[in-house]
């Protein structure tokens, strides 16, 4: 067993990155336990609303100066952040693992994935140009330029503490814009050592601002006159609200919701390579990721079913629970205690509307001395209908549903009565099923082979139905979409 | 040893290739007539430890199966201790060649299990599993001299 060295050694008291300056909150502070070890490593502030506006404020004074500097002096800054991004790989990754629990893999995992976005945002001169076409008339030439619009909100989720941020503010800044990130209370850490990097960078000030706090921060961001859109992950009712928010005062908006995301395993599916991959989507992340399986759906005989359901516990009952900083951990602990109370509460419901408990989770055995505070083992249910609580809504945790279905049809019909539509997946060895599957599923991101379908930083993340609300996404063109507006030039020279 | 995650498959590797750049250190020192020789196979460990951590590092994903791609992976923990036959410049070369020929079945088996899962990590390790075999010929062709 190989724990790897804690970056956070004494409790951090972490601090708002306001126009450049750290500034101590005025705030109340609440303290940051490690799920694993049950430490306390950070107190994090709750900034009141004059704080906000100082960093709205920064912001703004920052936006007339930094739309001026070319794009290619905007790129630079991000050269630099992303090899002091490369430097400190590690030790971002290992702040991750102590502030939110997930294995070094996974949160190396995430580091990267946020990294990819820089590389990606670094390509703004090119993306971000316009489009022209000359005679639209006898001597009159139509052009199309993209300009930036001010400051965005950023305001992140607990799960992807590091990542979640890049889909949103490298596109923001090198397009011109300035962002203020409000990373969640639960889990800030990671954000405040890029916020480090950003001003290592040499970002100017007021470009990119930190805020802590909670649901008044993030309101009173989105309700300030001068933040011009808002960039969302979360849950559905939160995602929701924000979308209509921004929607009734005319601010731009990227709401990512929540998720029920089905698997569907066909009778022709390789199991030997499905099941790792499965094991992936359930109870990576312990399950915390709006991209993870939720609904294994088998389709096959009962031969094929019992087989795969003996395959899919035998693997999931031998997952390693434990300190993700020990490098034979596959599965970390719940973020939080009440993350753990609310997947228990679940467990309960399974029971009680009549699920089959095959694997039961809720005793965890973690390797190593750790208390138990906000572990869970993986769980897997049989039985489950469409209508029970653990069939359709979202637990956020490492429970696996297990449904069946009697053909492909079937199975499509059993994902599109769900609200949600942020994944699918297909296990297949098919073509035919596959491109069925992926022709009508009605999901923002399809696996064909792939338990977790998160798309690459030059693709947009997507999502549809009650996972997404807005019309562009963060990551890649669309991102540069939505930090910009289109302004169209015709002229004519007599 | 038994492996699960690509953490410790990466780490065990590395491990390996230190103390092999170590071990080769020592044989410059106690046969300076082969320095030539040595030197070029503890730069190769040098190298083969960065090719590792990159594609380690530059494919890393929160959504490939890095925590399940190793299962039941096992190698033998001497290969990332220090080991150095005694007596005769032949019996240490015999132990040399053993320790080769553990370390290239190790990165073969890995680069094997692994190949669904993490295209650029087996891919190096086949890499490096190949290069075994040339190192291997060059310490055979010291045998005896």
């Amino acid at each position: 067993m190989t724990v790897l060295e804690e970056p956070i050694k004494e409790k951090i008291l972490l601090r708002n990155y306001i126009g450049g300056e750290w500034t101590e909150s005025e705030g109340e502070y609440q303290e940051i336990m490690n799920p694993a070890t049950g430490k306390i490593i950070a107190k994090v502030p709750f900034s009141s609303e004059k704080e906000v506006t100082e960093a709205v404020e920064g912001a703004k004074e920052a936006f007339s100066e930094w739309r001026r500097t070319t794009p290619l002096a905007r790129v630079r800054c991000l050269y630099r952040l992303k090899e002091l991004l490369e430097e400190n790989f590690e030790q971002l990754s290992r702040i991750q693992t102590m502030e939110h629990g997930k294995t070094i893999d996974e949160s190396r995992g995430e580091t990267r994935r946020g990294i990819e976005n820089v590389e990606v945002a670094t390509g703004i001169p090119s993306l971000m140009m316009g489009e022209n076409l000359e005679d639209i008339a006898r001597g009159i030439d139509e052009y199309l330029v993209r300009q930036p619009l001010g400051v965005f909100a950023c305001i992140a989720p607990f799960n992807f503490p590091f990542m979640v941020p890049l889909w949103f503010a490298p596109y923001a800044v090198t397009t011109g814009n300035c962002i203020i990130v409000k990373p969640s209370p639960r889990d800030p850490i990671s954000q405040v050592k890029l916020a480090e990097l950003v001003d290592e960078a040499g970002f100017p000030p007021g470009v990119w601002s930190l805020v802590h706090g909670g649901e008044k921060v993030a309101s009173a961001l989105l309700e300030h006159p001068d933040i011009e859109g808002a960039c969302f992950v979360g849950s559905t009712p939160v995602a929701k609200k924000i979308y209509q928010k921004c929607g009734q005062v005319g601010k731009r908006v990227v709401a990512q919701g929540g998720a029920k995301n089905f698997v569907v395993i066909m009778p022709d599916a390789d199991l030997e390579k499905t099941i790792p991959s499965l094991m992936t989507s359930f109870y990576g992340n312990t399950g915390q990721r709006c991209l993870s399986g939720a609904v294994a759906l088998v389709v096959g005989n009962d031969v094929f079913y019992k087989e795969f359901v003996q395959r899919f516990c035998d693997a999931a009952s031998q997952i390693k629970t434990g300190y993700g900083l020990d490098e034979g951990t596959q599965m970390g602990p719940m973020q939080s205690r009440e993350g753990k109370e609310r997947v228990l509460r679940y467990i309960e419901k399974g029971i009680s509307e009549g699920a089959k408990l095959t694997l039961d989770g809720r005793k965890a055995e973690v390797e190593g001395e750790y208390p138990e505070t906000c572990f869970l083992s993986p769980t897997v249910f049989e039985n489950v209908s469409s209508d029970m609580s653990i069939g359709k809504e979202e637990i956020f945790g490492p429970v696996a549903s297990i449904m069946r279905a009697a053909n492909l049809d079937e199975a499509i019909n059993m994902i599109h009565r769900n609200p949600y539509g942020n994944a699918a997946s297909i296990f297949t060895s098919s073509g035919r099923s596959a491109r069925e599957f992926k022709y009508r599923v009605v999901c923002g991101n399809i696996g064909v082979n792939i338990g977790i379908a998160a798309p690459m930083a030059f693709f947009p993340f997507s999502g549809m139905k009650d996972s997404f609300f807005g019309i562009l996404h963060g990551q890649g063109k669309e991102a540069v979409r939505f930090f910009t507006e289109s302004k169209v030039v015709i002229q004519r020279w007599w | 040893m038994k492996f699960q995650t690509a953490s410790q498959i990466v780490n065990f590797a590395i491990r390996i290739e230190e103390k092999s750049e170590k071990l080769y250190e020592k044989l410059v020192e106690e046969y300076p007539q082969e320095k030539e020789i040595f030197s070029t196979l503890l730069k190769e460990n040098r190298k083969n430890k960065l090719w590792i951590q990159r594609a380690y590092n530059e494919i890393v994903s929160d959504a490939l199966e890095t925590g399940f791609s190793f299962e039941g992976v096992s190698a033998d923990k001497s290969l990332a201790e220090d080991s150095m036959n005694e007596g005769s410049s032949d019996s240490v070369l015999e132990g040399v060649l053993e320790r080769e020929e553990r370390i290239q079945k190790f990165y073969q088996d890995t680069a094997e299990k692994s190949k669904a899962f993490l295209a650029d990590l087996p891919r190096v390790f086949e890499r490096i599993a190949k290069k075994q075999d040339n190192r291997k010929k060059i310490i055979r062709s010291l045998s005896g001299r």
